[in-house]
């Protein structure tokens, strides 16, 4: 290695280098040995040397703005803060989802206030309040004629045991944003002042009370001061009232019946 | 990794070193800031994906380096001189008149040098690294950084010899 070649490789010659890293490195290695055999190469290394810790320091000179780390530091936590910002935006998103899917699942289902129960409190509260009839006749077949063109239930078919009971009227009422046919009978029976019925056959669509009774034997229940039975046929579920007890309305029964509109 | 390495602790050891060698390379107060700003952005980020905590130095570097290239290609602000090949014997520049040249002096001087030596010189004389950690640094290997380095520090010392003898400095 001659002076001029050992001088390009001593370019890169740091002092702080280790003895690994000098001795990995052959050339230089080659290059510091000649500069201690060759003075003027020794001197050459040695301004050399001088001089790369003048540059050293004008590189150490290099100092950042005041207010950098803060601003670096700023910076992240605002990134940090958007981060927590969308992840909450993404969770509340998800929640909204979940309530809409939720309140989808209920709206299909039946709430708690469209069951048979509260269906019948209603319509024997009806029955028992003053009321006027939409239309007063002795006339199954005008009551059903009204009825259809009211569009409420007027399908529907009578049991047995009203077939030789007085028809007074009908009515049609709502539940659930569906129409009932409510139709008005006469037992016969001293009417208290100011009412025409006694006796009170409810029709609706059996999809509109969420538990309707399975179709087969009519369900008892007394509700205020009448006894009812609810049943199920077709696609019907009917509602009968009166005042009494349970061998009476089972008089009014003797499922099945014959068609209203017979 | 981010939340394994205190942020702030890791700005407090890495932010000066950091910006000493974006600004060596931009020679642009605004563009060091950015460039170690989003180096510590994009820790924030992917910093998690290093495993190994003591590679998180070289990582930065390795960050900032990546991101200064990017920047200039996406923007031609620096423009770069070709320079006649180091031929010949090494110029003298006395150390009395490399005290007398400023920063920014050494620093365009640097600038204007090839593309490929800007970042091996800038590192050596920051003296953060082992020639082994430039080479991981830079993506290249050992010896391309030694030789790069022996050019590099060549092509520095005459254009520095050619500053001082321009501005006449005394001690030329």
């Amino acid at each position: 290695m001659t002076p001029d070649e050992a001088k390009q490789h001593l370019l890169r010659y740091r002092p702080d280098l280790t003895a690994a890293e000098k001795a990995n490195d052959a050339e230089l290695a080659e290059a510091l040995a000649l500069a201690k055999q060759d003075p003027a190469l020794g001197r050459w290394l040695e301004e050399y040397s001088a001089r790369q810790e003048s540059l050293q320091a004008k590189f150490r000179q290099i100092k950042p703005p005041p207010g950098l780390r803060e601003q670096i530091i700023s910076e992240h936590q605002a990134l940090m803060r958007m981060r927590a910002r969308r992840r909450f935006i993404a969770v509340a998103a998800a929640l909204t989802i979940l309530l809409c899917a939720g309140i989808a699942i209920l709206w299909q289902k039946p709430s708690p206030e469209n069951d048979l129960a509260q269906y019948r409190n209603r319509m024997i509260r009806v029955a028992l309040s003053p009321y006027a009839m939409d239309l007063e006749t002795n006339d199954l077949a005008q009551i059903h004629a009204y009825l259809a063109q009211q569009q409420a239930p007027s399908d529907y078919v009578l049991p047995a045991g009203l077939r030789n009971v007085a028809v007074t009227g009908c009515a049609v009422e709502k539940w659930q944003d569906k129409k009932v046919a409510m139709v008005c009978f006469r037992t016969g029976k001293p009417l208290p002042p100011g009412t025409k019925s006694d006796l009170w056959l409810f029709v609706v669509d059996r999809s509109s009370v969420g538990d309707a009774p399975a179709p087969g034997s009519p369900v008892l229940a007394n509700v205020n001061v009448l006894i009812t039975a609810t049943w199920s046929e077709g696609n019907k579920m009917y509602l009968l009232g009166v005042a009494g007890d349970e061998h009476t309305i089972r008089s009014y029964l003797q499922l099945p019946a014959v068609h209203a509109h017979v | 990794m981010p939340d394994s390495v205190d942020f702030e602790s890791l700005v407090a050891r890495y932010y000066e070193p950091l910006y000493q060698f974006a600004f060596s390379l931009t020679r642009a107060e605004a563009d060091a800031c950015d460039l170690t700003q989003q180096t510590f952005t994009i820790w924030a980020t992917k910093g998690h994906q290093l495993r190994d905590t003591s590679k998180v130095k070289t990582w930065l570097f390795t960050i900032l380096h990546r991101e200064f290239l990017a920047s200039r290609r996406r923007h031609t602000r620096f423009p770069h001189l070709e320079l006649d090949e180091a031929a010949g014997d090494l110029p003298v520049v006395a150390p009395t008149a490399a005290d007398r040249l400023d920063s920014a002096q050494v620093l365009a001087s640097l600038a204007r040098m090839d593309e490929i030596y800007q970042a091996p010189v800038a590192l050596f004389y920051l003296q953060e690294y082992s020639y082994n950690e430039i080479a991981e640094i830079l993506g290249v290997p050992l010896g391309t950084v030694k030789s790069r380095l022996s050019r590099g520090l060549g092509q520095l010392q005459q254009m520095l010899a050619r500053e001082v003898a321009v501005r006449k400095l005394p001690g030329a």
